[in-house]
């Protein structure tokens, strides 16, 4: 059981941390190719679909959610040890998610405006992409995940290459289908060019900007998007907030919330 | 029936005159020939080439306004169909797609691999632009012009009809005519439509194009509207204004690989990879590999990619571009110069599109007039239309102060001029007339916000009396004359002025100009000799430019006493201080008659091309308009054809003895 071997099916857990569990319903949403990803993995340990427990190690992790509460940091430290291949799902596991918005707030002050009782509450100063406590092995980026990335992890393992996931703007995915631009044809806001894809360019395609759910891609030149976006005539606040609405805790978005709050004061 | 010339001149040129009310019967009669039409609509705000059933779905009446990083869909004045410039993504799009499935490879108990064969129907693009078609022109020499072809693009675009669009309107971020694209077509299509009032003038470019046409309910055009067709293009030619200096821009960027404005732009650059999507020429791919989960089959599909993607030039061991200024200077550079290198072409067609289409509005245009200036300007200046031109009308100025040079020279500061004057350029220059005094010839030595200055020598009866005006005389005045210094010709090299003695002050409104726009040159230089320390013009100026940082002064004197402490010999011993490469040296010169033979010889001996050097010339005038005969130097009239030449435009007449 410890040691699967090579023939043996991988053994798969899905785990959650702070978060929605949308990550986790997008695996068992990837209908069509369901029957076939459990012929294949053994998916062992998955509270969000069954009941059925099993303890690790395992060969695959799946971690969604961000460290968030004191004692997720013991229990992220035992997942990485029961795990061979850590990957963490999600906006929330690799950059905090919308709860890391807490990061620049008051969390005693939070905590005592939402909860009756504070005292019951215990909670971090901070939620944090998993990386930031354990070596993670993949990120499968977005809010939610895209099935196709996942699938394609998934195609990957069984491979034995490594997942064609793309390091590239948002941008791209729109032109690329033939999005027009909804900063230059509309005046939109729209975090694509320091984005990264992987949703193939969904809201741009109905119309709405980027909101940076997938997080900054390598290289990402946040400070000339901010920037620009300000020389543009948009408040600071509201450039704040495109920032910080997903992914803000990741840096470059990290760096330029945080200088954005200074000037605000 | 009878046809008159103009229908008969239209009928040789092929032309045929189709009602805007009948335009329908076009794309009917192309979709008869079973194939899809695509052609500007309008989608998402903007003008995209999409689908075409009817000619309900064009655009008419519509325009688009673009800048750089803006684009708006606006409501024309008239009914034009095609009354807007280019759409956001290419036609590349159809002959080259975003994504294409090149191989399929299967494992079973064996395996193999695929190649899917091309899948091109037929299909028809309504409204090329020429820079569209010349991108297309450019894409195929990439795909179909070496040794290894892509197939798949040679299907595309055999299957392709072409109506071709000239354009009667061009945006801000257009340059076809700087790239030598347009506005005109020529060639390239099936068929080629100039909208005019009222409808389209139009003419076959193949055998298939005639055979469409021969179904429209045309007629011959008028000669108005064959008038008409010529002219609504050539009005979009002066709609973009002065073509852009790219002469030799390729070598220029050559030169320029470590210019510190790389490193500015890419600041600025978030590297979204949008220019070169929406380049029509830009070809760059990359492939991904889809396979099943089965593991039974996979599909490799080519993506259009970008050279600004990070890992675009990656390698196990790092990455070739790593710096963002790498990557902009790869994409830049190819376009304009290392395309001619591999492709005997420009990259760049002049659409504008990645103008247009840059979210943080970068402007090719300027980043290629910063890093690679001009050094020949395909415009040149024009000198100003002089005022009081023939002999004998004067314009009145008045003196506003006198500066005392040395002992025999002086420098006159004249205000309340005529506007002429003050819009003259370094090396021309004035008659300077007193009531009973003949007129002599004077450079302007300076230009100042409401004042010229005029630095005479006091050597004959009208600059003896000029120079002992008070301030408040009035003096007359006809100019500016003559030719002026080529400083845009030292743009991006060593600007190196010459002066000898009284060679200064023609070359002094020069040495301000070159001062104030030193960035835009490589050094800016000048070598001073006079006579004797007394003899130095322009004390002041010369401390002032010695102390800053736009220009190097290098000052001799051919005899010095005791006091002097700086250099002794004539102004050609300067010359070894030249540390640079000679060959991109631009060299103005004045002085005596022997120094400027002396320099010449010194510089060309240096190795700086007679064609880079220019001279100011001296003779007896009396009219400075080339009617009088004084100052004829063989065929040439120093005045009008003067007195600042290019030494290799005088050969062998330059200092000739006796000319």
């Amino acid at each position: 059981m410890a040691n699967p071997g090579k023939t043996a099916q991988p053994r798969v857990a899905v785990a959650k941390f702070a978060s929605c569990d949308g990550c986790q319903l997008t695996l068992l949403d990837l209908e069509d190719e369901l029957l076939e990803i459990v012929s294949r993995f053994d998916i062992v340990e998955f509270p969000e679909a069954t009941s059925r427990r099993s303890p690790g190690p395992y060969d695959i992790v799946f971690v969604e959610g961000a460290i968030s509460a004191p004692e997720h940091i013991d229990q992220i430290k035992e997942l990485r040890k029961q795990a061979r291949v850590l990957v963490t799902i999600g906006a929330c596991a690799t950059a905090g998610g919308i709860q890391a918005l807490r990061n620049w707030a008051d969390h005693d002050a939070y905590r005592a405006a939402v909860y009756a009782h504070p005292e019951w509450i215990a909670s971090l100063a901070t939620a944090t992409a998993v990386s930031e406590h354990v070596k993670v092995d993949m990120e499968l980026r977005g809010c939610p995940i895209d099935g196709g990335q996942l699938t394609e992890l998934l195609t990957a393992v069984l491979v034995g290459r490594r997942p064609q996931i793309r390091d590239e703007a948002v941008c791209r995915e729109c032109k690329r289908k033939g999005v027009v631009c909804l900063v230059v044809a509309s005046g939109e806001a729209c975090m694509g060019p320091v984005t990264t894809s992987g949703c193939n360019a969904l809201c741009p395609s109905y119309g709405r900007g980027c909101f940076g759910c997938f997080g900054p891609r390598t290289n990402a030149n946040a400070k000339s998007w901010s920037t620009g976006m300000l020389k543009s005539g948009r408040p600071p606040e509201e450039v704040w907030r495109l920032f910080a609405g997903f992914t803000g805790y990741a840096e470059p978005f990290r760096t330029v919330i945080t200088e954005l709050g200074k000037t605000k004061g | 029936m009878i046809i008159s010339p103009a229908q008969d001149q239209a009928a040789a040129a092929g032309q045929w005159f189709l009602a805007r009310e009948n335009l329908g019967t076009l794309v009917e009669a192309i979709r008869g020939t079973g194939r899809r039409v695509i052609g500007p609509t309008i989608r998402e705000g903007a003008i995209v080439y999409d689908d075409i059933q009817t000619a309900a779905d064009l655009p008419v009446g519509w325009r688009d306004e673009q800048s750089a990083g803006h684009y708006r869909l606006v409501r024309g004045t008239n009914d034009q169909v095609f009354g807007y410039t280019v759409g956001p993504t290419p036609w590349k799009r159809f002959t080259f797609p975003p994504n294409l499935a090149i191989a399929t490879a299967h494992r079973n108990n064996t395996f193999g691999f695929d190649q899917p064969m091309p899948d091109a129907p037929p299909v028809a693009f309504l409204g090329v632009r020429a820079c569209e078609l010349a991108a297309l022109a450019v894409q195929d020499r990439v795909f179909l012009g070496g040794q290894f072809t892509d197939e798949d693009y040679r299907a595309r675009r055999d299957a392709a009809f072409i109506v071709a669009v000239q354009c009667t309107t061009s945006s801000s971020t257009c340059f076809c005519t700087s790239m030598g694209t347009g506005p005109e077509v020529h060639g390239g299509y099936d068929i080629l439509l100039t909208e005019i009032d009222g409808g389209f003038v139009l003419q076959a470019g193949s055998t298939g194009g005639a055979a469409v046409v021969a179904k429209l309910p045309t007629r011959r055009p008028s000669h108005a509207e064959a008038g008409a067709a010529v002219d609504n293009v050539e009005a979009v030619r002066t709609m973009m204004g002065e073509p852009l200096p790219m002469a030799g821009v390729g070598d220029r960027l050559k030169l320029q690989l470590d210019h510190p404005r790389w490193a500015q732009v890419a600041d600025r650059c978030v590297e979204c990879g949008n220019c070169t999507m929406s380049c029509p020429t830009c070809f760059c791919t990359s492939v991904v590999e889809k396979s099943d989960l089965d593991g039974k089959s996979s599909t490799t599909e080519r993506q259009w990619d970008t050279c600004f993607d990070v890992g675009f030039a990656k390698v196990a061991g790092g990455d070739f571009r790593a710096r963002p200024r790498d990557r902009y200077r790869q994409w830049l550079t190819h376009k304009f110069s290392t395309w001619w290198d591999q492709f005997g072409s420009s990259g760049c067609v002049g659409c504008g599109r990645c103008i247009t289409w840059c979210p943080v509005r970068i402007d090719v245009r300027d980043e290629l007039a910063a890093i690679a200036p001009p050094i020949a300007p395909t415009v040149r200046p024009v000198a100003v239309e002089p005022v009081a031109a023939s002999p004998g009308s004067y314009s009145i100025a008045r003196l506003a102060s006198v500066q005392s040079e040395t002992r025999d020279t002086t420098t006159l500061t004249l205000t309340d001029l005529d506007p002429a004057f003050l819009a003259g350029r370094p090396g021309q220059f004035v008659m300077v007339a007193l009531p009973a005094f003949p007129a002599v010839p004077i450079s302007i030595s300076r230009f100042r916000a409401n004042a010229i200055d005029l630095t005479i020598r006091a050597v004959g009866p009208t600059s003896t009396a000029l120079v002992n005006l008070h301030p408040g005389a009035r003096v007359g005045l006809r100019g500016p004359l003559g030719t002026f210094w080529p400083m845009q010709e030292a743009y991006g090299r060593h600007a190196v002025v010459v002066a000898g003695g009284v060679g200064l002050p023609p070359l002094r409104g020069l040495v301000d100009a070159l001062v104030s726009n030193h960035d835009r040159f490589e050094s800016v230089s000048l070598f001073y000799g006079s006579r004797t320390p007394e003899d130095q013009l322009y004390c002041d100026d010369l401390a002032a430019w010695s102390a800053s940082k736009a220009i190097d002064v290098a000052i001799t004197v051919d005899r010095a006493g005791p006091e002097w402490k700086g250099r002794v010999g004539v102004v050609t011993t300067l010359f070894d201080m030249i540390s640079w490469d000679c060959s991109n040296i631009t060299a103005f010169v004045v002085g005596p008659e022997r120094m400027m033979q002396a320099s010449v010889q010194g510089l060309v001996s240096k190795g700086v091309p007679a064609d880079r050097i220019h001279v100011s010339m001296e003779r007896h005038m009396e009219c400075g308009i080339g009617l009088c005969g004084h100052c004829q130097m063989a065929g040439r009239f120093i005045c009008k054809d003067g007195p600042v030449f290019r030494l290799n435009d005088l050969g062998e007449m330059f200092n000739r003895e006796g000319i």
